[in-house]
């Protein structure tokens, strides 16, 4: 991997993201059904891309440059935006043990999704 | 032989190919089909003419993944056969451009998810396919179109 310029942002949602992976799953072990827990991980996360999507209007309003492409960074934060939601309907339409497994998807999705953001943001 | 599979749409308790742990399989399929879509429309989008062919294959895998997700997710009989063609060409797919990219790396300009057996994605896209067959072929579709087991 080479080497990225990292900010604040990338290590609280690294954080959320690694915090999301281990509360589900440890459910799917202790839980047969969706736990609120693996639920309100994967809304944190979520939470967090709304914040850090907001951020990233402000920032880049402000003119902070962008090294890649704008839709390229935006189409990112949509589909992360995306990614967790779909997740979490997909995971409790079906309410199994795995339902957890499939919402602990969600953190190392969105972790590889904002190191993404961030060799875009920074080059 | 193909006649009565019409039928089986209609049958509810058909195998449970798509929940439980089968949820797993179509959720990082789709999370596949979501970027390598993306990725591949952005390619081609934005410099199409600095790696065709690489860009061409990429929105080639794309459009197998997403094939295979939305069959990995519904139930019935053409369903699974349309996932273990889709898995499969996706075996064949990663094996081959793995292959070629290793003995011929001039070949492709720029990387595709399944360049290098899929070492940009950390491999997934070459564990995915041998998950997706041995779970498909773990849970056949039912021979019987009636009566509850």
């Amino acid at each position: 991997m080479t080497e990225v310029a990292t900010d604040g942002w990338f290590w609280v949602g690294t954080a959320l993201c690694a915090v999301s992976l281990v509360i589900c799953v440890v459910m799917t072990f202790i839980r047969t059904f969706p736990d609120d827990f693996s639920i309100l991980s994967v809304a944190a996360v979520e939470l967090f891309l709304v914040v850090y999507g907001v951020g990233a209007i402000f920032r880049q309003g402000g003119g902070e440059p962008l090294q890649g492409e704008l839709w390229e960074f935006w189409g990112y934060v949509l589909t992360a935006l995306v990614v967790s939601l779909v997740a979490v309907v997909w995971a409790v339409t079906d309410k199994t043990r795995w339902s957890n497994l499939v919402m602990a998807a969600v953190g190392p999705t969105i972790f590889v999704m904002l190191y993404r953001l961030q060799v875009i943001w920074f080059g | 032989m193909a006649e009565a599979e019409n039928n089986e749409n209609k049958v509810d308790n058909a195998p449970r190919r798509n929940q439980g742990l089968g949820r797993i399989l179509v959720m990082v399929y789709a999370v596949f089909a979501l970027s390598s879509f993306a990725r591949s429309i952005f390619q081609i989008a934005t410099h199409f003419e600095q790696a065709p062919l690489a860009y061409l294959l990429s929105a080639f895998a794309a459009a197998v993944y997403i094939v295979a997700t939305l069959s990995l997710a519904r139930s019935g009989r053409t369903a699974w056969y349309v996932s273990v063609v889709a898995v499969g060409i996706e075996l064949v797919g990663v094996v081959g451009v793995g292959l070629w990219t290793l003995l011929d790396p001039q070949l492709f300009a720029d990387d595709t998810v399944w360049s290098r057996f899929g070492a940009g994605y950390g491999y997934i896209p070459l564990i995915l396919p041998i998950l997706g067959l041995a779970w498909l072929l773990g849970h056949r579709p039912r021979v019987e179109v009636e009566g509850r087991p």
